[in-house]
């Protein structure tokens, strides 16, 4: 009998015994699931973003339930830095899987302090740079809209810490690929692909924003074909492993992935569906490979690209 | 609950599966379930995530409306897709949950007066603490309200267990016709209030509370996401020296005197006059 296939990947330095990673702001600080959740089965936890100066959050509401997926505009709640490793960080060692801190900015210096602080943590195995939340009133996505902002954020986190730096990318974007590729270039081990893509409804009773942020972003399977097609175009144009986001509920969603060229997938609204999701996908992915006689999830990675296969010429009587 | 955080709850995953199924009126569904270890462990005003067993939406924030023996029980509108699946399971089908979850009213006291206000779906929160003051021997006024004479369900219910009912319904159809909270502000003085109902409601009350110079204690309702407090997407404005407030710096260390608590994880139920809302 054959071994059981192996699902251990490495983000840069950062090795997971599951390729699953659960999204940052969907699962807390990984406290709140355990009763539900058994940790020992997944990859990582990445936390909810923290900023430098607390940050009370948007006013609400704050989420809305749409067709396959839901809004959310949190709009990056924490308490800060400094109250964060003071109080918080120490509840997270531990924990029997791996955690990756997320960092959020609204300045380059923002974004190097808080890495620094927090990269400088043991409870911390990696960090998650947070470009491209669209939540935020001034720039925090502008740093993942553009380039050249991009790539300076990055090369100013790249030079507080070694750990293994995830930037990730914003789908809300006119060419994604040349952010991911800036973002290879300027330091980063891997990239997370995608964040929430900007959306808004609207309360036909009232005939106001149903979101307190007004605008806010989807999630959930609604975003899925997008997300597949970023991490698919990416992987053409990058040679960091990218962790595939974006409405993942299933073993096929997650296969889509994995095919389209992520070394990882993260889970993030599937958990308020059912937070047994990503254990049974570790098992599904298992037996998936174990059935097709796969010897590790490596081997799929990416294995969709393909040509695009060109038409028969006609060739009519009429010449 | 409220002034008991020490308590551990022990929330988990259950697979229950259902005994009964009823509808206490047209888009009204009452599901029993048999859940031991829910039962046991069900505090007033605890609610449950039921997983919906298509899989194909969020799970669903209903509150424990019974628990008794190893059985408990919710009770819910049927208002939009995930609680119109639900009313489609029958007796014998599996329904996983979540629960029991959040902190409840606290029935603690001994306090003699207490009135309940409960609006429409409202009321699926409130017999477990109606029943656990009254076990303590304190006089209970129901205030209980809905759109029509058939949506308040279960008043008989309250009426046989004890509680005096003061109805009221938008039409007129049972009761007085207008909000309930109207009779509550017209009505005696009671030593201490307990609320569930739409937000409106709930403000309301708390101002009527205010007024009559009582503590009241409101077990509030948001779109949630999670359920379990991960992705604070259903918070209410809170004092930061409230016992319930979420770790955050106060004002005078870059924070705030006001934070947003989450609903799912602070509350449901928060004392109003620590709401900012």
């Amino acid at each position: 009998m054959n071994p059981q296939p192996a699902l251990a990947i490495k983000l840069g330095k950062l090795e997971l015994a599951f390729p699953t990673l659960m999204g940052s702001g969907c699962y807390g600080s990984g406290e709140e699931f355990a009763p539900f959740a058994d940790l020992s089965k997944i990859g990582a936890i990445v936390l909810k973003s923290v900023t430098r100066l607390p940050r009370l959050g948007n006013p609400t509401p704050r989420l809305v339930h749409t067709p396959a997926g839901m809004l959310n505009a949190i709009g990056l709640q924490n308490p800060g830095i400094e109250w964060y490793l003071e109080r918080e960080l120490h509840k997270y060692a531990g924990r029997p899987c791996k955690i990756v801190g997320s960092v959020a900015g609204f300045e380059i210096d923002d974004y190097a302090y808080v890495c620094e602080r927090l990269a400088a943590r043991d409870e911390i195995e990696a960090i998650e740079l947070n470009v491209s939340c669209p939540n935020v009133a001034r720039e925090g996505e502008t740093f993942g809209c553009d380039p050249d902002l991009t790539a300076r954020v990055v090369e100013a986190a790249r030079a507080t810490t070694n750990k293994t730096l995830i930037v990730k990318l914003s789908p809300n974007v006119t060419d994604i690929v040349a952010i991911a590729r800036q973002a290879e270039n300027s330091g980063a081990d891997a990239l997370a692909v995608i964040n929430t893509v900007r959306g808004m409804a609207i309360d036909v009773e009232t005939w106001r924003p149903r979101l307190g942020n007004i605008t806010g972003g989807l999630s959930g399977p609604a975003i899925r074909p997008i997300a597949v097609l970023a991490v698919y175009e990416i992987a053409q144009a990058v040679s960091i492993p990218i962790v595939g986001q974006g409405g993942i509920e299933t073993l096929a969603d997650a296969l889509e992935f994995f095919l389209a060229g992520a070394t990882a997938i993260s889970i993030g609204t599937a958990n308020f569906t059912d937070p047994r999701i990503p254990e049974r996908l570790v098992a599904e992915l298992q037996a998936y490979l174990t059935r097709r006689n796969i010897a590790s999830i490596e081997e799929i990675v990416g294995r969709a690209h393909v040509e695009i296969a060109t038409a028969h010429q006609y060739e009519g009587d009429e010449g | 609950m409220i002034g008991m955080a020490m308590l551990d709850l022990h929330p988990r995953v259950a697979a229950t599966t259902i005994l009964e199924r009823r509808e206490l009126a047209d888009g009204v569904v009452l599901l029993t379930l048999h859940a031991p270890e829910l039962a046991n462990a069900t505090q007033p005003g605890q609610y449950l995530m039921v997983i919906p067993p298509s899989g194909e939406a969020a799970a669903t924030a209903l509150a424990v409306y019974e628990a008794e023996g190893k059985r408990v029980s919710i009770l819910f509108f049927v208002t939009g897709k995930r609680t119109r699946e639900l009313a489609t399971l029958a007796c014998g089908d599996r329904l996983d949950v979540l629960g029991p979850l959040g902190n409840g009213f606290d029935c603690s006291g001994d306090t003699r007066d207490v009135a309940i206000v409960a609006g429409g779906v409202g009321i699926a929160s409130v017999w477990l603490c109606a029943r656990e003051l009254l076990r303590r021997g304190a006089h209970v006024r129901l205030f209980y309200g809905a759109r029509t004479a058939e949506l308040l369900v279960d008043a008989q219910r309250f009426a046989d267990a004890g509680c005096e009912l003061v109805l009221a319904t938008d039409d007129g159809t049972r009761g007085e016709r207008g909000f309930v909270t109207d009779t509550l502000v017209r009505s005696q003085r009671p030593e201490l209030i307990y609320a569930c109902g739409p937000s409106p409601m709930l403000r309301r009350v708390g101002e009527i509370a205010s007024g009559f110079g009582v503590r009241a204690q409101l077990s509030l309702e948001e779109t949630f996401g999670c359920g379990v407090g991960g992705c604070w997407g259903c918070v209410v404005p809170l004092s930061n020296a409230s016992a319930q407030a979420p770790s955050f710096p106060p004002a005078e260390r870059g924070g705030s005197d006001v934070v947003y608590a989450r609903i799912c994880k602070e509350g449901p139920v928060f004392w109003a006059h620590e709401l900012r809302w």
